[in-house]
């Protein structure tokens, strides 16, 4: 392996290597071997785990255990009719789709799957941009337009309701979610995500510690941010229909699918790479445990990962649903001032730390 | 206990316990036997008194058309003619029809209850329950020969489910 | 560019003429209205303004069919208005036909009928706290009422070989026995139904979600509830102890022990903590019953043809799981009925619906046609 990319390395040179051929190659796989299929399988997973929290079996008939149901479904809906409504706006009606799932991906380029080349290797990651972070909040608020433009396209009053409902939530939630990240910034003192686990590693302790209350109100605002059960108003099934998707149907509505489960991806993996030490060992400053370091980072990266996936899931399995201005009532009145104390504690050790 | 109570009630604001409660139960059940019948392969045996599709018996069969009457949708068609039996040669009554109209049955069994034979002529608890059709006249319109013919209906082979 | 977006040009209602409302239609086909129901709503943002059921999208003209065949002929077509709790139906039924034909009903007929009563209002309160859930976001309470309503059912298919549609009672008496090992099962299942109730509590009682969605949530005062008429759970949830078991009492319900729960505030909350408590006095019910179980008969003496005498009229209701069902006979001589009138309780519980959901939000509409606990079944006939 190493000596092939040695071999590509000299062949193009390294300008070239560096700029233009690493980076795709990185892409391309991110995106085919990983994000696409983790999405494809993770909504098997859901209908299984969902299954064996109902006492019943889920699909279990495509393939050994069901394995292939998600190639069954994908089939599917590239072959079904994809309709557009006749008084919808059209362009609008096909952009949506288009804008949930592209910045949702989009945000995976700054995600360390694991740590930095050493030598003659390539890095875990597609790129590191200083303001790492920030790029990954900014990218992921484009998503909502994609919600809003879908409903009110649509030209379908529940899908407008969805809309403006995803609308709003979306927006509240991204308020204690940054909040929340702020946290692990003032520790690490970087906006770089691989900059932050680095910093965790040298700290010698995940910031999920110091950061406990911060994690929590990530994982609820970041549950909110998905519309994912119990925040899942957007397309309340038995309120709104399916929301914001009502009139969308075949593959545009698989794109929205895709982009909801992109982006619990993306709220999963930047909570590990901030919370839970990204690619780190369980106690990165423990020696006795130092028999773990041979496995590979990117394998505890993608653990850590599936945890909160399943806590998605397990969500979706025992929680009703809020209501509008309760889930409100919750992100304003409650979640914000925390978020804000949390900050402020943090802010002041870090100060009289240092 | 002002404080005590008010120390619960932070503790149930903060700590959340009744939603980890609900957690727990739901993580539990992962564990738990399933209750999921796989259809084709497994089948559920119904109980002795389903009533399920008809059986009729031409011969226990002695014409009074009470099943037809009580009937309460009127699905049941009767004619029959008399015959002198060559062999006793005695007046007989002989089926000439006896259909049923199987799209619009709700199998309240009221046909077989108020037969006077002892046993029925007529019959539901055939413990067949599989009578989805393709063709609406083919297979929901049964007549005399189809209701004495078959001895259980067949079950759905696998690739009829296909 | 698509077509310029225009009002609708038959407003007939006027629902449009105030630019600042919306009027929204919520079903026939929607998932949660429990079939085809149709809400016409004014609504300002999320707030509903005004409601307007609309109903008969499964008016199958039940009353006139009653008329057209003898009296026996009826019961299958009883099963079929709430078709979750047919043998209340046909309780009701049977019970208008046997007083207006001077029947006594064996001790043993009555007993069974009890114990199947109750066992469907069992199998009808699961059925909506299912539904209930679901449309308040909780999944899976639905699938493991389902497991539990399935054995119940199970036990139906046991005795008269249907799960939904049972048809099984006759003026007079019951068509079948008991059959072997019957009680045995029922019995294990009463012993096992309490702990899956309180799994269910688990689950929602005291999830502080599920308490927001409900507690003080579509609130019906006592007198409102009297005026409209509503019966049942939703108001004894307002807090009115009516229960025709226990006012009226009809089938041997005056010889088991019970109690009437009620609830304090009228709410969705309280009408789901009287359901709750409702299948538990059940189940208490039942047990009693399997104790007592007397040998006999189970038909009465009974003419072959029934023919109601000439001006007979009869109204017979009884405590189903939706509130009063009650049949009113009117005999002209013949073997059928002159006329048959149903008093639904899902239809007159409807009635409040409009009343309970003014000023509530899209979200508590579900919540508050799961609470009304209809079934159009029933309220269309």
């Amino acid at each position: 392996m190493t000596s092939l990319i040695e071999s590509v390395r000299t062949t193009v040179g390294d300008t070239l290597f560096y700029g233009a051929v690493s980076p795709l190659v990185k892409i391309l796989v991110l995106l085919f071997l990983m994000i696409l299929p983790l999405i494809a399988y993770l909504t098997l997973a859901e209908r299984r785990i969902l299954g064996f929290m109902q006492a019943r079996l889920g699909p279990n008939r495509v393939g050994p255990w069901g394995l292939l149901q998600p190639i069954a479904d994908v089939a599917k809906l590239l072959v079904k009719g994809d309709s557009i409504p006749l008084r919808a706006v059209k362009w609008a009606f096909v952009l949506a789709p288009c804008l949930v799932v592209g910045p949702a991906i989009l945000v995976f380029a700054v995600i360390p799957l694991g740590p930095r080349a050493e030598a003659g290797g390539l890095s875990w990651f597609v790129t590191d941009i200083n303001t790492g972070l920030l790029f990954v909040v900014a990218t992921a608020s484009i998503g909502v337009y994609g919600l809003i433009l879908g409903g009110w396209s649509s030209n379908n009053k529940f899908s407008l309701m969805g809309g403006l409902r995803s609308a709003a939530q979306m927006i509240s939630y991204e308020v204690p979610q940054g909040l929340a990240l702020v946290g692990p910034v003032l520790l690490a003192g970087t906006l770089s995500m691989v900059g932050i686990v680095e910093a965790q590693k040298a700290d010698r302790f995940w910031y999920v510690f110091p950061q406990i209350v911060g994690f929590f109100l990530y994982l609820v605002a970041g549950v909110a941010e998905t519309n994912r059960n119990p925040f899942d108003l957007p397309e309340a099934e038995s309120e709104l229909v399916a929301g914001f998707h009502t009139e969308y149907s075949g593959m545009r509505f698989a794109l929205f699918f895709l982009g909801e489960y992109a982006n619990m991806i993306v709220i999963s993996a930047v909570a590990t790479t901030l919370f839970l030490g990204g690619w780190l060992r369980p106690f990165p400053n423990v020696e006795a445990l130092a028999f773990l370091d041979p496995v590979p980072g990117v394998i505890w990266f993608a653990l850590k990962v599936f945890v909160f996936l399943f806590l998605y899931i397990w969500f979706r399995g025992t929680f009703p649903r809020y209501r509008f201005d309760q889930l409100m009532d919750l992100g304003w009145k409650w979640m914000i001032p925390v978020a804000l104390g949390n900050l402020a504690l943090t802010a002041l050790v870090k100060l009289l730390v240092a | 206990m002002d404080l005590w109570k008010s120390v619960r009630k932070v503790a149930d604001k903060l700590l959340l316990p009744d939603l980890f409660a609900g957690l727990a139960l739901t993580f539990k059940h992962m564990f738990r036997e399933k209750v999921t019948v796989q259809y084709p392969e497994q089948r559920l045996e119904p109980s002795h008194r389903f009533r399920g599709m008809f059986r009729l018996d031409e011969d226990r069969c002695i014409k009074c058309t009470i099943c037809a009457r009580d009937c309460p949708i009127d699905i049941i068609y009767i004619d029959w003619h008399q015959e002198v039996n060559p062999e006793t040669g005695k007046k007989d009554k002989v089926l000439d029809r006896f259909d049923i109209d199987l799209q619009r049955c709700m199998f309240c069994g009221l046909c077989e209850e108020g037969c006077p034979t002892e046993p029925k002529s007529i019959w539901l608890t055939t413990k067949t329950y599989e009578l989805a059709s393709y063709d609406r006249w083919k297979n929901l319109y049964v007549d005399m020969d189809e209701l004495q013919q078959w001895q259980v209906r067949p079950a759905y082979t696998d690739e009829e489910i296909a | 560019m698509t077509q310029p977006l225009a009002l609708p040009e038959d407003d007939h209602d006027g629902l449009f003429a105030d630019s600042e409302e919306m009027e929204l239609s919520f079903g026939p086909q929607h998932p949660a209205t429990h079939g085809v129901l149709r809400l016409k709503l004014k609504i300002n943002g999320e707030r509903i303004v005004e409601s307007y059921p609309v109903i008969g999208y499964l008016h199958r003209g039940t009353e006139k069919l009653f008329e057209l065949h003898p009296f026996f002929q009826n019961i299958p077509h009883t099963d079929r208005m709430d078709y979750v709790a047919a043998a209340t139906n046909n309780q009701a039924y049977v019970g208008a036909v046997e007083k207006l034909l001077g029947l006594v009903v064996p001790p043993r007929a009555r007993c069974i009928r009890i114990i199947l009563a109750e066992l469907q209002r069992i199998s009808s309160h699961l059925l909506w706290l299912a539904t209930h859930a679901i449309d308040i976001g909780a999944m899976t309470p639905f699938f493991y009422t389902f497991r539990e309503r399935e054995i119940l059912l199970d036990l139906f298919e046991d005795y008269c070989g249907a799960r939904l549609t049972l048809n099984c009672m006759r003026p007079g008496g019951l068509p079948y026995d008991l059959p072997v090992g019957w009680t045995g099962r029922c019995a294990a299942l009463m012993a096992d139904l309490p702990g899956k109730l309180d799994e269910y509590e688990e689950l929602l009682t005291n999830n502080r979600i599920w308490k927001k969605r409900t507690v003080g949530i579509g609130v019906l005062p006592p007198e409102v509830a009297i005026d409209y008429g509503v019966t049942g759970p939703m108001l004894r949830g307002s807090g009115v102890r009516w229960d025709l078991r226990k006012a009226l009492p009809y089938d041997g319900y005056d010889e088991v022990e019970f109690e009437v729960p009620i609830g304090r505030n009228g709410d969705t909350y309280d009408r789901y903590i009287v359901r709750m408590i409702e299948m538990r006095q059940s189940v208490r019910i039942i047990n009693q019953c399997l104790e007592k179980l007397p040998e006999g008969p189970i038909m009465a003496k009974r003419p072959r043809v029934m023919k109601a005498g000439k001006d007979a009229e009869i109204y017979h209701g009884i405590e189903g799981p939706k509130g009063e069902i009650g049949f009113y006979i009117v005999g002209d001589g013949t073997p059928n009925p002159y006329r048959c009138h149903v008093r639904p309780p899902s239809f007159i519980n409807l009635q409040s619906l409009p009343e309970l959901c003014k000023g509530a939000l899209i979200a508590d509409l579900v919540a508050l046609i799961g609470t009304t606990d209809i079934v159009l079944g029933e309220v269309d006939r």
